[in-house]
C-alpha cells in the first residue's frame, strides 16, 4: 500500500506547489508565450518599427534552403551525439560495476566532465584538435590525416559531436551504474547457471532490466542534444564552416542575436519547441511501451 | 544423477578468518543432504562453493566422479533454487522456465514439451503467460522449482528456498519439494536454519556451526545422540534442557539420581529433552523410579497449552535452573505447584564439560 498524507486545509498544498509553479512559469511558460507572438512580428533591425505579420516569418523560414541544411545537421549531430553518450557510457558503467580495484576513483573521475561547462569543454576539445596548435591534431597530421575542422566540415562535426558527447558520457554514466547496482546478483548468477554466456546473459537480462533507465536517458539526452549543445558548437566552430555545424537552436541564436532577425529567430524557436516536444510525446508513446516493467 | 562428494573443502576470503574448515561428506545419488546451522555458519558459502559461484580455497568438491573445482556453474549440470527466487522479472513464467533450455541450444518442440509437464507437475498451467510480478510468493517459488527441473540437472542446490513464505505454505512445500525430489530421484543439497525443515526433508543432515560441521547423519539419529551441546540444542524444539554436574559435589537441590553417572574430571552437561520429563497427571498412578532415572523436583512458574501438549516451564527446587517439559494432552498445573518429573535413563545425554562432546553410557 501506498503511504499518502492528507491535508486538511484547501490553501496548503497550493502554497507548497507554488515555488515551482512560479519558477516554471516565470522560465518557461511567459518566454514560449512571448516567442510565440514575437513569431509574428516584423522588426526593423534597430527596433524601432514593429510589424504584426502573421504567419511571414514562417514562410520565409521554409524557403531558406539554409534552415533545412540546419535541421539535417542537427538530425546527424543529435543521432550520433546520443548514441555515442549512451553506448560509452553504459560500456563504462559495466566496466565500473565489476569488482575492480580503485573502482571509488575511476567513478569519481568520470563524473567530473559533467561539472564542466560546456563552453570550456567545448574549448578543451578545441586545444587538442586545433590543426595546427592541438597535441592530437599533430598526431593526426604524422599518421596523414588530413585533419582540419576549420575548412572541412566533416571534421568540424566530428569535434563538436566528440565534446558534446564527451560531457553527457558522465551523467550517463551514473544512472546506467545505478541501474546496473539495483540488479539482483542472485539473477545474474541463476543466468550464469543457466547456462547463459556473459555476452547473452547481458543482452537477456541485464539490458532488459536497465531499459527503463536507458529510456529516461535517451528522453534527456535528445533534449541536452537539442539544446544544450550550444556552448559547445559557439566556442569550437561558430557554426562553421559554411554552416556544417549550425543546428537549430545555434541558427536561432546566430539570427536572433548576430543577425538581428528577432522574428525569423523567434519562429525558429517556436518550431524548435515543437520538435522537441513531439519527439519526446513520441518516445513516451511508443518506446516506453517496450520497457519492461 | 550424481553424487555429490567433498573432500577438505575450505573457503577464506581474502585477509579474513576461513569461513569454512575442512569439510568432507558425500551425498549419495538420489540422496537429500540439508546443510543446517545458525546464520553465518558457513553452510550458504558451502552450497554456493559446490554451485560454482565462489571460488574453492582449498580441498576438493567432486559431482558424479568428476572433480569440478575449476568448471563454470553451467558446466556443472546443476539447477539452484534461490532464497528470494531469482526469476526474471521481465520474462514471462514460461520463459523464465525455458531460458535455461535456450541456452543450451534445446529444440523449441522439446522446451515446449518440458516446459508443460513441469507445469503439470507443479500445478503452473493456468500462469504460463504471466509474469512473476502479478504472482504470489508460493506460485513464484514453485516457478524457481520449475525453472530447476525442466533442466533435468544431476544436482538440485536450494538456498534457504521456503523462508520468504508464511508458515502454512512453508509446510506445503516442504512436503511437496521433497515428493518432488523423490519422483524424480535427483540428488539434492539444501541450506536452511530451520531446525524442523531440515529434520522432515534430510535423509542426511549435516549440522555446521563456525564454519565447521558438529555432526553429519540421518534426522534421527542425530536426534536421539547428538554427538555435541551444539547439535543437542540445534535440533529439536523446544531445545534439549541442560544442567551442569561437578564430579564430587553434590548435585543440586531438587535432583536426584545423578550421582551413578560417569562425570569426567571436568565436569559433564548433563541433557534431558522436554519429551523425556515425565510428570504423573492427576488421577494416574505415579510413574515408578527404576535404578539409574534421574528425578527432578521443579516448582511449574509458566505453563503454555498448545492443545495438543503442554509445555511446563519450571524451577530446579523452586529456585534452581529453569526446566521445560512436554506433556502430551492438557496439563494446566497452576503456577507455583511442585511436582516431581522423572527422565529415564536411556533418554539421558552427557556431555563432556570441557570440549561439549557426548560421553557415550560405559554399560
Amino acid at each position: 500500500m501506498e503511504k499518502r498524507s492528507y491535508f486538511a486545509g484547501r490553501l496548503l498544498p497550493y502554497a507548497l506547489l507554488a515555488p515551482q509553479l512560479l519558477v516554471t512559469i516565470i522560465f518557461f511558460y511567459v518566454p514560449a508565450v512571448q516567442a510565440v507572438y514575437q513569431s509574428f512580428l516584423l522588426q526593423d533591425a534597430f527596433g524601432i518599427s514593429t510589424q504584426f505579420v502573421w504567419f511571414e516569418n514562417y514562410q520565409l523560414l521554409f524557403a531558406d534552403h539554409a534552415y533545412y541544411q540546419a535541421m539535417s545537421v542537427t538530425a546527424v549531430f543529435s543521432i550520433l551525439v546520443t548514441a555515442l553518450a549512451l553506448s560509452i557510457a553504459l560500456l563504462l558503467a559495466v566496466q565500473a560495476d565489476k569488482n575492480l580495484k580503485g573502482a571509488g576513483v575511476y567513478k569519481t573521475l568520470l563524473i567530473w566532465p559533467y561539472a564542466v561547462a560546456p563552453v570550456v569543454a567545448g574549448v578543451l576539445w578545441l586545444f587538442m584538435f586545433q590543426p595546427s596548435l592541438g597535441t592530437l591534431a599533430r598526431g593526426l597530421h604524422e599518421l596523414d590525416v588530413d585533419w582540419n575542422p576549420y575548412l572541412n566540415s566533416g571534421d568540424a562535426l566530428t569535434l563538436v559531436v566528440l565534446a558534446a558527447a564527451w560531457k553527457q558520457i558522465s551523467y550517463n554514466f551514473l544512472f546506467f551504474l545505478a541501474g546496473l547496482q539495483a540488479i539482483p546478483k542472485s539473477l545474474i548468477e541463476a543466468a550464469a547457471i543457466d547456462g547463459a554466456q556473459p555476452m547473452r546473459r547481458f543482452w537477456t537480462i541485464i539490458f532488459p532490466l536497465l531499459s527503463p533507465t536507458a529510456f529516461y536517458l535517451l528522453t534527456v539526452n535528445i533534449v541536452y542534444v537539442f539544446f544544450d549543445t550550444f556552448g559547445i558548437i559557439h566556442a569550437v566552430t561558430n557554426g562553421g564552416p559554411a554552416g556544417a555545424t549550425t543546428t537549430l537552436v545555434y541558427k536561432v541564436f546566430n539570427d536572433g542575436r548576430a543577425g538581428g532577425d528577432l522574428g525569423g529567430s523567434a519562429a525558429q524557436s517556436v518550431i524548435l519547441m515543437a520538435i522537441v516536444i513531439g519527439l519526446t510525446a513520441f518516445q513516451f508513446r511508443f518506446i516506453e511501451r517496450k520497457v519492461n516493467y | 544423477m550424481a553424487e555429490v562428494a567433498l573432500s577438505a573443502v575450505g573457503k577464506i576470503y581474502a585477509g579474513s578468518v576461513p569461513a569454512v574448515k575442512d569439510i568432507t561428506f558425500a551425498v549419495p545419488d538420489g540422496g537429500f543432504c540439508v546443510l543446517v546451522g545458525p546464520s553465518g555458519c558457513g553452510k550458504s558459502t558451502l552450497l554456493r562453493m559446490i554451485a560454482g559461484l565462489e571460488t574453492i580455497t582449498m580441498g576438493e568438491v567432486s559431482i558424479g566422479n568428476r572433480v569440478v573445482n575449476r568448471v563454470e556453474p553451467m558446466d556443472r549440470d546443476i539447477a539452484m533454487v534461490f532464497q528470494n527466487y531469482a526469476l526474471y522479472p521481465h520474462m514471462s513464467v514460461y520463459d523464465n522456465m525455458a531460458y535455461g533450455l535456450r541456452n543450451r541450444k534445446t529444440p523449441e518442440p522439446e522446451i515446449a514439451a518440458r516446459v508443460a509437464e513441469a507445469a503439470r507437475i507443479l500445478e503452473l498451467e493456468p500462469y504460463l503467460k504471466r509474469r512473476p510480478r502479478e504472482l504470489s510468493g508460493g506460485q513464484r517459488q514453485r516457478v524457481a522449482m520449475g525453472r530447476a527441473i525442466v533442466r533435468k540437472p544431476q544436482v538440485f542446490l536450494f538456498d534457504e528456498p521456503l523462508s520468504n513464505l508464511d508458515a502454512k505454505l512453508r509446510g506445503a512445500m516442504r512436503v511437496e519439494i521433497k515428493k518432488l525430489q523423490r519422483q524424480l530421484g535427483v540428488t539434492a543439497i539444501y541450506v536452511t536454519h530451520d531446525q524442523l525443515e531440515a529434520m522432515t526433508l534430510a535423509d542426511m543432515l549435516v549440522v555446521m556451526n563456525q564454519g565447521v560441521v558438529e555432526q553429519i547423519g540421518d534426522p534421527l539419529t542425530l536426534y536421539e545422540r547428538p554427538a555435541t551441546t551444539f547439535v543437542a540444542q540445534f535440533i529439536g524444539a523446544p531445545p534439549m534442557n541442560m544442567i551442569e554436574l561437578s564430579p564430587g559435589a553434590a548435585p543440586p537441590p531438587g535432583l536426584d539420581g545423578v550421582q551413578s553417572l560417569p562425570v569426567p574430571p571436568a565436569g559433564a552437561l548433563l541433557g534431558i529433552r522436554p519429551e523425556h520429563l515425565a510428570v504423573s497427571a492427576d488421577g494416574e498412578p505415579p510413574i515408578t523410579d527404576r535404578p539409574g532415572d534421574v528425578d527432578l523436583d521443579l516448582t511449574i512458574d509458566a505453563v503454555e497449552a498448545v492443545g495438543a501438549e503442554t509445555y511446563l516451564h519450571g524451577r530446579l527446587g523452586g529456585v534452581g535452573q529453569s526446566f521445560t517439559a512436554r506433556e502430551h494432552g492438557k496439563m494446566l498445573l497452576p503456577p507455583g505447584t511442585t511436582r516431581r518429573f522423572i527422565a529415564r535413563r536411556e533418554h539421558l545425554h552427557l556431555f563432556d564439560a570441557a570440549t561439549g562432546r557426548r560421553i557415550e553410557a560405559r554399560s
